[in-house]
């Protein structure tokens, strides 16, 4: 660090010419040290493209860097025949799509009634949906399981929706609020005054202002439903209702010595949200910042 | 000031749908373990033929189940080594604000593993993890490298096995955290800087008494998020070794998880459920409480 000051010091007495090898390989130093991460976190990912190619001596060979002999397409096709690849994918964007059109609309519900009705009790609902907050998933699993196969619901969408829907709730609610008290209330009360129903407008004024923070939380809900793995595999067994890492987890299983079918299935379940990273990696990580900062 | 007067029956249209989904799915089932977790009961016989034992899950818990503390042991193990890497996600996050000019380029690959599911992530650790027979990459990079005397089965050796658990959910989280420092050092008002630069106070100066004590807040979200992320880990160990090799690597949610589902005890896994959510309550606050102290101290 001082040898950093020293320099950028030096820079500004002395003219550049004397700092100039010192730049170069500050210069390169910064550059390795930014490039480690990049290796570290994208060389797994690559390897296991490259693994998903390769026939299963030359998985087995041990060897970390090396390109498959001839690129075996086939993994693929058979990881994509024997594993209900579709049905899953099918099951995981039905149980999300779902689950996020419900958070956004109850949601934004209780944040306008929360922050724009003048009643009583605004301040005790958004502190019930802030102490869920706290409250871990995994240990309403036991009891949920016992209360849904009352209810005949175990091994259905909607054992796992109900829950996606709640447990997304509190930080939905979080950010739709802090965003809806600073909507000016001239807006709301000409309408008012015009004649509009608070329906109408919540439905035509209030929602189409909240589209920025509506984003945020279809990004947050989707992310975390899309990769939700302990409830799929506790609530759900029938083959055909299995959302995608559950289906990952199972083929995985099921398939465990054909490693390049493994791999390519790997790939496969990974695809889809990769796919949507990199076209909207900007709104990704904008919504996951203000998901954290917020929460 | 809130403007809208309304009915009440328009209020409970807008909140109640929302509310009681909320209320029957998040606080019946606290509820629900708190009464089972009274009772022994192995859930596939009606609850009828459950024995009440008051708080004998409990004091099962606390005291007859060889397990238990060194679950609680490695969760918070767990959680403690997770802040680890914040403060060297901080120093990246200064150095990728002063060095690169497209530094959200650079995040946002780092940031690749934080979308992919646990389900992958796990299967692709535990294909690196494999030994070299079977194909795994960490083996054979140490081969490569000439340290063949440290390889390891790296999931299977129940004295190593939460260590590489933990290094995963280092290696995922690496990049969330990287991300929340980087936008929060971005969003520092530039004049402060400037206005810092007249008075002589430049490079790692500014750092130090401009951007680590604004950066406080940010850098508390990114431990509380570590903190309470890995209290509550549980789907990475599920997956990767659920809780084995001999429950080297159980966690309290694994070891509820495997109570309630493998050995049926229902009335016990409900019991432990209710610690941890105790625990998690508990933390928290701590957490907040030091940092609180510290905003203060700084401001």
């Amino acid at each position: 660090m001082s040898a950093l000051n020293s320099a950028s010091v030096s820079r500004s007495v002395h003219s550049v010419k004397p700092t100039k090898p010192w730049k170069t390989v500050k210069k390169g130093l910064i550059r390795l040290l930014f490039a480690i991460p990049v290796v570290t976190q994208l060389y797994p990912l690559l390897w296991l493209l490259l693994y998903s190619l390769k026939t299963n001596e030359e998985i087995l060979d041990g060897s970390f860097f090396s390109f498959p002999k001839v690129l075996q397409w086939h993994n693929y096709k058979e990881a994509f025949q024997s594993g209900h690849y579709l049905k899953y994918l099918a099951n995981s964007v039905f149980v999300t799509g779902v689950t996020m059109i419900c958070v956004i609309l109850l949601s934004s519900m209780v944040a306008y009634a929360i922050t724009r009705f003048r009643w009583k009790y605004g301040g005790v609902v958004m502190l019930v949906f802030m102490m869920g907050m706290m409250i871990p998933m995994q240990t309403t699993l036991l009891p949920l399981m016992i209360i849904f196969s009352k209810l005949h619901i175990l091994n259905t969408h909607a054992s796992l929706i109900l829950p996606y829907i709640a447990f997304q709730m509190p930080i939905a609610v979080f950010i739709l609020s802090g965003f809806m008290r600073g909507i000016p209330h001239e807006i709301e009360e000409s309408a008012f005054v015009d004649g509009a129903s608070v329906y109408r407008i919540f439905r035509e004024i209030i929602l189409p202002i909240s589209i920025p923070p509506v984003m945020t939380v279809c990004i947050l809900t989707f992310i975390s439903i899309w990769n939700e793995y302990i409830l799929a595999a506790t609530f759900i067994s029938k083959e055909s209702l299995k959302t995608l890492p559950f289906g990952i987890y199972t083929f995985v299983s099921q398939y465990s010595a054909n490693y390049g079918d493994i791999g390519a299935f790997l790939v496969m379940g990974a695809l889809p949200v990769i796919l949507i990273y990199f076209f909207l990696s900007n709104q990704i990580t904008k919504g996951m910042v203000a998901g954290a900062v917020k929460g | 000031m809130k403007v809208l007067k309304v009915s009440a029956g328009t209020i409970a249209v807008f909140v109640l749908p929302c509310l009681v989904l909320y209320i029957c799915l998040v606080f019946v089932p606290i509820l629900v373990s708190l009464f089972i977790g009274l009772f022994d009961w192995n859930g596939i016989a009606s609850f009828s033929t459950a024995k009440f034992v008051g708080f004998g899950n409990f004091n099962t818990m606390f005291f007859h189940d060889a397990n238990f503390w060194p679950s609680v042991r490695r969760t918070l193990l767990y959680a403690v080594a997770s802040m680890l890497e914040i403060p060297l996600c901080l120093l990246m996050a200064i150095l990728l604000n002063r060095y690169v000019r497209k530094g959200n380029v650079l995040v946002s690959i780092y940031f690749t593993p934080v979308i992919l599911s646990v389900v992958v992530i796990g299967q692709l650790w535990k294909t690196i993890y494999n030994p070299v027979s079977m194909g795994g990459m960490l083996n054979g990079v140490l081969i490569w490298l000439g340290l063949g005397a440290h390889t390891h089965n790296w999931l299977t050796e129940p004295k190593i096995a939460m260590y590489a658990l933990y290094f995963v959910s280092l290696w995922q989280y690496f990049g969330y955290h990287l991300l929340i420092q980087f936008t929060g050092i971005q969003n520092l008002p530039s004049e402060i800087y400037e206005a810092a630069r007249i008075d002589g106070a430049d490079g790692f100066k500014a750092d130090r008494y401009i951007t680590l004590p604004l950066i406080v807040p940010i850098f508390k979200i990114s431990i509380v998020l570590a903190f309470i992320g890995s209290l509550q880990a549980f789907d990475l160990v599920m997956v990767m070794t659920a809780g084995g090799p001999a429950h080297a690597t159980d966690v309290i949610s694994t070891h509820m998880y495997n109570s309630s589902f493998l050995s049926q005890k229902y009335g016990y896994g409900s019991a432990m459920a209710l610690f941890l959510v105790v625990i998690c309550l508990i933390f928290t606050s701590i957490i907040n409480g030091i940092f609180n102290r510290i905003d203060r101290k700084v401001s």
